[in-house]
C-alpha cells in the first residue's frame, strides 16, 4: 500500500497554485512536479516567493488556489492531511529555530516522542544516530545557545531527520551563517543526498547547486521563470531575467 | 532616634509571628494567583471574542483597583449580600484570611496575565513553525514550546511583581490579620518606641525580600542557563 502510493506519485505535485498575503500575490499559478529522489535547488531574488513556495509544500502557509500533493497525499485545509504531509516533509529554516529550552538531544527526540509516542531509549538512539550523521553527536547534552551557528544548523537538520521524512525542505540553510561555517552545513546536506532522499533547497550557493542539484529553478515575482539542470541553468540561462539575476549574484 | 536592642530582641517572637502571616499570605496568593493568572491569560489571548473581552476586563479591574479596595469590597461588601451570607461559601467568606487571599490573588493574577501575554508574544514565530513542521499539533506546540519559553521570558517581570506584592501585603491589617507591619505597630502602641519595632520589622522585610530574590535567582539560573538570558 505504502509502497504503491510512493510508486505511483511524484514526491511533490503542485498545479495552478496561487498564494496571497492579503492583496499581495506571492505565488502565481505555480505548476511544479518534483520526482522521488530528485534534488531541486531554488533560487531567485529576494521577495520572489521562494520561501512561500516551500512553506506551502508543508502547509506552514495555506495556499489559496490550485492543488498540492505530497507523495500522493492531497493537501487540504483539514488538520489530518496537514499532519500527514508534514510527516512526509521535514523542514530546515534559515534561523535554525532550535528549541532553546531543550538540550540538543531533547530537540531531536522531542517530536518523535511527542507526536509518534516513541519510547525514550528508542528516541535517544535514533537521535544519536542522526546527530552522528551530521557530525555533532558529541554536543548532545549541550543547549543550543552553547553551539555555533553552523553546529546549530546541523542539529536542526538532524532534528528534522529524526521524524524520518521522505522529503527535506531547506529554506536558505546557510544564509544566516558566518562564511566559515557555510561549508560544514552544505557538506552535511550533501552527504544526506546520497541515500535517495528527495530534497528541495532554496540557496544561492552555486557550487553546491552544481554538485548536488538534478534541477535548478529560478523564481521571480511569484512565478517559476526557468527550470533546467544545473549546468544549463548557470552556463546557458535562457531567460533575460535569470541572466540578469546570475550576473548580479556573480558580481 | 534611639534603637533599643533589648526591646528588639524581646519583640522577636511577636514580630516573627507577624512575619509568618506575611509569608503565609504571600505564598498562598502566589500559589492561587499564579495558576489563576495563567488561566486568565489564555482567555485574554483567545481568538474567541467573548473570552478575550473577559480577559481584558479582568486585567483592567484587577490590576486597576488597589488591592486594599478589592479587599474592603470582598471582606466588608460581600458580607452584606444575602446570597453570600446564606450561600454555601459563607463559612469561607467570613474568614479574613480567605478574603485576603481572594482579593490579593485577583490583583496579583491581573499582573500575571499581562506578564504572561508579553512573554507569549515574545516567543519567536520561527520556533512555533519549527514545532508545527515537525508534525506537532497546535496544542503540543502551545504547551511544550510556547508556554515554557514564555514563562522563562516572564520570570524577571514576575519577580519584580512578586516582591512588590510581598511588601504590599501590609494592607491585610485592615481586616484584622496581624502581619509583620501590624505586629510592629502593636509593639509601638505598647512601648511608645517609634523606632525599634518598626526598624526591626523593616530588617525582617529586607531578609524576606532578599530570600525571595535569591530564590528567584536560583530558579532563573535553572531555567535560563541555556537561553542566554541569565
Ligand atoms: N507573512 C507575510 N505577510 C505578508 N507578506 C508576506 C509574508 N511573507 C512573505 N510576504 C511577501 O511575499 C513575497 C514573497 O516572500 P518570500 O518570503 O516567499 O520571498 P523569498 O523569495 O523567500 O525572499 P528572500 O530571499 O528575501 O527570503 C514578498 O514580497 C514578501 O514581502
Ligand atoms: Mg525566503
Amino acid at each position: 500500500m505504502e509502497f504503491a502510493r510512493l510508486e505511483r506519485h511524484p514526491a511533490v505535485a503542485m498545479a495552478g497554485v496561487d498564494k496571497f498575503y492579503g492583496k499581495y500575490q506571492a505565488l502565481r499559478a505555480v505548476d511544479l512536479e518534483i520526482q522521488r529522489g530528485e534534488k531541486l535547488v531554488v533560487c531567485g531574488p529576494s521577495g520572489s516567493g521562494k520561501s512561500t513556495l516551500i512553506r506551502c509544500i508543508n502547509a506552514l502557509e495555506p495556499h489559496d488556489a490550485g492543488t498540492i500533493s505530497v507523495n500522493g497525499i492531497a493537501l487540504g485545509r483539514d488538520r489530518a492531511s496537514i499532519l500527514d504531509v508534514r510527516r512526509e516533509a521535514g523542514m530546515v529554516f534559515q534561523q535554525f529555530n532550535l528549541f532553546p529550552h531543550m538540550t540538543i538531544l531533547e530537540n531531536c527526540t522531542f517530536a518523535p516522542r511527542t507526536s509518534l509516542g516513541m519510547a525514550r531509549d528508542k528516541a535517544d538512539a535514533l537521535a544519536m544516530r542522526y546527530l552522528a550523521r551530521v557530525h555533532i553527536a558529541d554536543q548532545a547534552q549541550k543547549f543550543p545557545a552553547q553551539l555555533s551557528g553552523g553546529q546549530q544548523q546541523r542539529v536542526a537538520i538532524a532534528r528534522a531527520l529524526c521524524m524520518e521524512p521522505r522529503i527535506m525542505l531547506f529554506d536558505e540553510p546557510t544564509s544566516a551563517l558566518d562564511p566559515e561555517m557555510v561549508g560544514e552545513v552544505l557538506r552535511a546536506i550533501e552527504e544526506l543526498t546520497a541515500d535517495g532522499m528527495t530534497m528541495v533547497c532554496v540557496t544561492h550557493e552555486m557550487g553546491f547547486a552544481r554538485r548536488v542539484a538534478d534541477r535548478c529553478l529560478f523564481m521571480d515575482q511569484g512565478e517559476i521563470v526557468e527550470a533546467a539542470p544545473a549546468g544549463d541553468f548557470f552556463d546557458r540561462p535562457k531567460s533575460p531575467r535569470l541572466r540578469a539575476f546570475l550576473a548580479q549574484i556573480l558580481k | 532616634m534611639r534603637f533599643d536592642p533589648v526591646l528588639a530582641w524581646g519583640s522577636m517572637p511577636a514580630l516573627l509571628d507577624g512575619a509568618l502571616m506575611t509569608l503565609l499570605v504571600t505564598f498562598t496568593v502566589m500559589a492561587v494567583g499564579g495558576p489563576l493568572g495563567l488561566a486568565v491569560s489564555f482567555a485574554r489571548m483567545s481568538r474567541r471574542r467573548p473570552l478575550a473581552w473577559f480577559g481584558a476586563a479582568y486585567v483592567s479591574v484587577c490590576r486597576g483597583a488597589p488591592s486594599l479596595i478589592l479587599l474592603y469590597l470582598i471582606y466588608n461588601g460581600l458580607a452584606q449580600l444575602d446570597i453570600v451570607r446564606d450561600g454555601p461559601l459563607w463559612f469561607l467568606f467570613q474568614h479574613a484570611f480567605f478574603c485576603v487571599v481572594i482579593a490579593f490573588s485577583l490583583n496579583h493574577s491581573g499582573y500575571i496575565v499581562e506578564i504572561m501575554r508579553g512573554g507569549m508574544e515574545a516567543v519567536p514565530a520561527g520556533l512555533l513553525e519549527a514545532g508545527a513542521s515537525l508534525g506537532l499539533s497546535p496544542r503540543q506546540v502551545l504547551w511544550k514550546i510556547r508556554i515554557p519559553i514564555a514563562i522563562r521570558y516572564g520570570l524577571k517581570a514576575y519577580q519584580n511583581e512578586a516582591m512588590l506584592f510581598m511588601k504590599s501585603t501590609a494592607a491585610v491589617s485592615a481586616v484584622t490579620l496581624t502581619d509583620l507591619t501590624a505586629a510592629a505597630n502593636e509593639i509601638f502602641y505598647m512601648t511608645y518606641d517609634p523606632f525599634t519595632p518598626i526598624i526591626t520589622a523593616g530588617a525582617i522585610y529586607w531578609v524576606i525580600n532578599n530570600a525571595m530574590r535569591i530564590g528567584f535567582g536560583l530558579l532563573e539560573r535553572r531555567l535560563n542557563r541555556h537561553l542566554g538570558l541569565a
